[in-house]
């Protein structure tokens, strides 16, 4: 349940949350709810609620929410909104605003992608890939120029910048 | 002969190597070339920079299509989520303010990005470059006699719009089809078309929930085909449904235990090469598929 009544409202919270007007003409239709695997979750992920409560400026339950990370990024609800909403990208767009908002919602693989360029130990399976008969990749790890261009490339974005301690050492 | 830089991602050369060498083998002897991309990084997948920053996933996105551009080549990737996370990212990166911004951060690493390099998915190379006379032509061991159901992988699907590359509108038909150019019997259920569940958070935000979800599908496999495999197109679908198999098996009376390929480990198989290097690495044993591979 949504309750007003308790709810302190920003108004144009939207446009904070999401760089796309198409968000006004969500309905209400739950056509993004009716295809979602997450929404078998529990708490279920409720997209067309999110869109309400980030149109309502509700930004306390926004902020509180954990369901926008139970996404399995199917694209599913994307296909079938009949108002263009791009809900998908609704739920990654409200993930990085709680990001900005609160440095605890920083997802770690950012970090390791930072480090080492990849959420997987790809130049580190040598032995696996040796037992298929496969021998090492051109990785990023091989060209520490590159390494070092794009640690340089993503310490110009605003995740990395302000919260830089995170990702030195 | 067409040309593509190979783009692995993370999990298929880190994990489920046997997949990327079934795809090394198997796409050259159908014409289709493919060149390592020295310096690549992780796509990014959803739940990493496209969680947190803007910015930083299209610049990402951009480093990894850069240096296909740089040689001239369109990407073709297998990985579902990488498919899914390098195609938004080329759309997005129309807008042409989000494009210098983009060039602005890529200058940082020495790189620059005009939008021309493509991102195509192994099976639309498959069906769309190849075409499925030729894989029929050109194999010399066949599935026939195996029936086998296919997985469609969500993130070559939808939105249809940034991702698709059926060729006709309506049901999509593209793995069925390549499926069926090996000579297996491919069969269809009533919940070919669910998602398998495995990917992003929901498995980490209500396990119990997630497994339902795929044991849904598989009771379905199950009580309505003489499905002998099942056949995916992406490192996310074939993990998740291989692996998981064995806990739900452990969890309820019901046993599963039905293969899970990938469809170039498939093709690398009847194109002659040897399992103990294109389907080696399984959950659930392969081997009664691979012996009927004849
Ligand atoms: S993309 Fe996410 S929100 Fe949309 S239907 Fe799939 S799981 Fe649900
Ligand atoms: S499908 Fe679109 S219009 Fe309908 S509730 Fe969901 S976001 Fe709103």
């Amino acid at each position: 349940m949504i309750d007003l009544e308790q709810s302190e409202v920003i108004p144009d919270m939207w446009k904070d949350v999401f760089d796309s007007e198409d968000i006004r003409f969500c309905f209400n239709c739950g056509s993004c709810i009716s295809v979602c695997p997450a929404s078998n979750a529990s708490p279920p992920l409720l997209i067309r609620r999110l869109a309400r409560l980030v149109l309502l400026g509700l930004e306390d339950e926004l902020l509180d929410e954990d369901t926008p990370w139970s996404c399995v990024s199917c694209s599913r609800c994307e296909e079938v909104c009949p108002m263009g909403v791009r809900p998908f990208e609704l739920g990654l767009a409200i993930r990085r605003w709680q990001v900005r908002n609160d440095e605890t919602r920083i997802p770690p693989s950012i970090v390791e992608l930072y480090k080492e360029g990849y959420t997987q130990p790809v130049s580190k399976a040598v032995a696996l890939r040796a037992s298929v008969g496969l021998g090492e990749l051109p990785t990023i790890d091989k060209y520490p120029e590159m390494l070092k261009g794009y640690q340089d490339m993503l310490m110009a974005t605003d995740v990395v910048s302000n919260n830089d301690y995170m990702f030195k050492g | 002969m067409s040309k593509y830089g190979l783009f692995l991602g993370c999990n298929t050369p880190a994990l489920r190597p046997d997949v990327e060498h079934a795809i090394r083998k198997s796409m050259p002897q159908l014409g289709v070339d493919l060149v390592d991309l020295p310096g690549f990084v992780c796509c990014p997948a959803f739940g990493t920079f496209p969680s947190a920053d803007e910015d930083a996933q299209l610049a990402t996105n951009a480093w990894n299509l850069s240096l296909g551009e740089a040689e001239g080549l369109d990407l073709a990737v297998q990985c579902g989520s990488c498919y899914s996370s390098l195609s938004m990212g080329s759309h997005l990166l129309k807008d042409p303010k989000k494009l210098t911004r983009t060039n602005e951060l890529l200058a940082k690493g020495g790189r620059s990005f005009k939008g021309e390099s493509k991102v195509r998915h192994m099976m639309d190379v498959l069906y769309n470059d190849v075409g499925v006379d030729k894989i029929s032509k050109t194999i010399t061991k066949s599935l026939k006699g195996l029936h086998g159901i296919v997985q469609f992988p969500c993130h070559t699907l939808y939105p249809s719009e940034v991702v698709g590359f059926e060729p006709d509108k309506g049901p999509p038909h593209v793995l069925p089809d390549l499926l069926e150019a090996l000579g297996a019997t491919v069969e269809h259920y009533s919940l070919e078309y669910q998602c398998c569940g495995g990917a992003g958070g929901f498995h980490k935000a209500d396990a119990p929930a997630a497994h339902n979800f795929l044991k849904s599908k598989l009771d379905a496999i199950k009580t309505e085909t003489k499905a002998d495999f099942i056949v995916v197109s992406c490192i996310t679908c074939l993990m998740w449904m291989d692996v998981q198999q064995k806990p739900l098996s452990e969890a309820g009376e019901e046993t599963y235990n039905i293969p899970v390929f990938d469809y170039n480990q498939l093709l690398a198989l009847c194109l002659g090469a040897p399992a103990e290097q294109v389907a080696a690495i399984s959950t659930i044993n392969r081997d009664a598929v691979i012996e009927k591979i004849k």
